[in-house]
């Protein structure tokens, strides 16, 4: 560095003339040449750490101790179709402990039996007395409240951990379709199944909420609690152990409503596994009765046997196997198979199905779809009971609704398809996108159906139908009563029957049908003493009806002028409880 | 050439300053952008309580007893008119009828 540039050009001139450089001038400039250029690289490698240190940061300095020890998951919302919440994550507070940091076992224990009385004393102590763990669950799911408290024990080695858990507002609204989650917010049954194997869940740490949009039924929260307030208005009515009701939209298959009394909380998945909870609805198999000639004559009139005016003798009881069949209230004259479906006779319907034949009936119900198993969004139903011999006396008995017995929810798909214009029904609980066209798949014709709109409005209008007490002005109600007595030990139980209604609405133009049973109802006051569907499940079909149908913005008819679309209000109308 | 060194000793200097005050700075930026993601994490969590808050308020078997309670009931097909002008004209019709009756 002390030598000036003219030195160094002047050295190297002189090289060459003098041809005698001392070794100090020549290594001078080179030496300075290697220093500077020491140094440059020197200062080049300080500025690019710098820039490297400014651009990157000094990385992750905190590592997660308990990765794997806590992983809960992330789930969307469940919404109705009108986008009202019935499910979401709420962030909430585990304890945990760390045994190798409590002091006093014993005091911790007492001290926290104090904030949760129900606290297993012997198992904790159990937990606490193992110091190699370093992680013991205590206490999940806390609301802050309670958290709060337990963080002012002040109790060294016990800590919280931020989690997701799964809250329902709905209370028990739809707790059956609902389903539940375990403790790590995992689907186990119901929707919420069907939300982690099929929407998907995000496995996280700690409190992170879900990125994805929520799942948005078919259920309409508005109709689902109508169906559920008026079947438990019912139950309270006619003395009934229980009752299960759904309301299905006859074109899309989506199901509007799906209750099934007694109800149960999905927050408490221990309700739901008590036998006498069980979801009726898609749970459980009955034989339904009468309802199912619903189901007869519509295979009669699909098979051009009969028109509904052909006469059919029905005075003689049939003999069948061990036992007769014979009518509730015999009229003793031959009846019209329209006569048939509304006095709801056994012999009839029972003569009917023996014309056809026995394939030609099993036929019928496969291609309804009665006979496989079917699964819908919320699990599979629980799959049909078929006779194991299903012969002429089987094929007799099913033709009024007794030796068979499917869900509640699978016959509806079925009965649906006898008046939608035939085409084929696929029950679901997701809402359909609107643009979504549904394929139309004929099973039956267009004329079948025609007919059993036309008598099943009879048996709700005529003065001698049975399902007269479902009538609701305006509504053009129709429908089928059924009155199974239910199996018992050694043969049927008398007093101990489903009573139940098939019930569709407006009848010009079926839109949704409406299916209430009552189990085991008995003959109040009110029902004039007796059990039978006509005096409970009837009216409270009717009552269903005249409450949904203006929920679902249906004009009643008298209001409709001529010509104009029935349809008051769009009662699917976007956004309304929209809560992004 | 000394200028020259010189001129590269204070290059050196500014940029050494001028690194580690943007490197501060950058620090700074980072605590906010994470405090903001902590804020808006919370905010997330806070939203989605509330929401449930608003559900559960708004639950239909609140409801009920609620609106039974101030004499409303579930809307009947009477409501129900297909047009503004209509339901104005039964309106009339019908209180000119009963003009004692309350609507209902």
């Amino acid at each position: 560095m002390s030598i000036a540039p003219d030195d160094i050009d002047q050295a190297g001139a002189d090289a060459g003339d003098a041809g005698m450089a001392g070794p100090r001038g020549a290594n001078g400039p080179l030496r300075t040449l290697i220093a500077t250029v020491g140094m440059a690289l020197f200062f080049m490698a300080i500025g690019a750490q710098l820039v490297r240190l400014a651009l990157m940061g000094l990385g992750e300095d905190s590592i997660s101790l308990t990765s794997t020890v806590a992983q809960s998951f992330a789930r969307p919302d469940i919404v109705d179709r009108n986008g009202r919440l019935l499910a979401t994550d709420v962030e909430a507070y585990s304890l945990f402990a760390d045994p190798a940091r409590v002091i006093d076992r014993d005091e911790v224990v007492e001290k926290l039996a104090l904030v949760f009385s129900d606290l297993d004393r012997a198992a904790l102590r159990k937990d606490l007395s193992d110091r190699s763990r370093r992680f013991v669950w205590v206490r999940r799911g806390l609301s802050p409240r309670t958290a709060q408290e337990v963080h002012d024990l002040g109790l060294p080695g016990l800590d919280f951990r931020r989690e997701l858990r799964r809250a329902y507002p709905g209370g028990r609204l739809a707790g059956h379709l609902l389903g539940y989650v375990n403790i790590d917010n995992k689907g186990v049954a119901g929707i919420e199944r069907y939300v982690d194997d099929v929407v998907g869940v995000e496995s996280v740490q700690g409190a992170t909420l879900a990125e994805r949009p929520p799942v948005r039924l078919s259920i309409d929260i508005g109709v689902q609690h109508a169906v559920e307030a008026e079947l438990a208005d019912a139950v309270r009515r006619y003395e009934a152990k229980g009752a299960a009701g759904l309301v299905l939209d006859v074109n899309s298959g989506e199901v509007l409503a799906a209750a099934s009394l007694p109800t149960v909380d999905p927050a408490r998945p221990n309700m739901s596994l008590d036998t006498g909870n069980l979801d009726k609805i898609a749970g459980s198999t009955f034989e339904l009765g009468s309802v199912f000639k619903t189901l007869t004559v519509a295979m009669a009139l699909d098979a051009a046997l009969v028109t509904p005016e052909t006469v059919v003798d029905v005075r003689k009881e049939l003999p069948a196997g061990r036992f007769t069949i014979k009518d509730l209230h015999p009229l003793r004259r031959p009846l019209s198979v329209a006569e048939i479906f509304i006095h709801s006779s056994n012999v009839g319907a029972a003569i009917l199905a023996t014309q056809a034949g026995t394939p030609h009936v099993q036929d019928f119900l496969r291609r309804l779809q009665l006979l496989e198993p079917m699964r819908t969004e919320a699990g599979p139903i629980a799959a049909p009971q078929l006779p194991q011999r299903w012969g002429d006396v089987e094929t007799m008995t099913i033709a009024y609704g007794h030796g068979i017995a499917v869900a509640p929810l699978q016959f509806a798909a079925a009965a649906a398809t006898a008046i939608n214009g035939g085409h084929k029904l696929t029950p679901t609980f997701i809402k359909r996108q609107p643009d979504s066209s549904i394929a139309e798949i004929p099973l039956l014709s267009t004329a079948t159906s025609d007919s059993m709109r036309v008598l099943m409005r009879r048996n709700v209008a005529d003065r001698v139908g049975t399902g007269k007490r479902a009538e609701v002005n305006g509504y053009e109600v129709g429908g089928k009563t059924g009155t199974a007595e239910m199996p018992g030990v050694g043969g049927y139980r008398e007093k101990a029957v489903i009573s139940s209604f098939l019930a569709a609405f407006p009848m010009s133009n079926p839109r949704y049908l409406v299916f209430v049973l009552l189990f085991e109802p008995k003959g109040t006051q009110e029902a004039g003493g007796e059990v039978l569907a006509s005096r409970n499940a009837a009216p409270t079909a009717g009552r269903v009806v005249a409450r949904v149908g203006p929920l679902l913005g249906l004009l009643p008819a008298q209001a409709a002028a001529p010509g104009a679309s029935s349809v008051a209000f769009d009662g699917a109308s976007p956004a309304k409880y929209e809560a992004r | 050439m000394r200028i020259v060194i010189l001129a590269a000793l204070m290059m050196t200097l500014v940029s050494a300053f001028v690194l580690y005050s943007s490197n501060y700075d950058t620090r700074q930026l980072e605590e906010r952008v994470a405090d903001q993601e902590r804020a808006i994490e919370k905010a997330r969590g806070d939203i989605a309580v509330l929401k449930a808050e608003r559900a559960h308020l708004g639950r239909p078997e609140r409801i009920e007893p609620l609106a039974r309670a101030m004499g409303l009931g579930p809307a009947t097909e009477q409501q129900l008119a297909a047009s503004a002008a209509e339901a104005l004209a039964r309106a009339t019709a019908e209180s000119a009828a009963a003009p004692h009756k309350g609507g209902r």
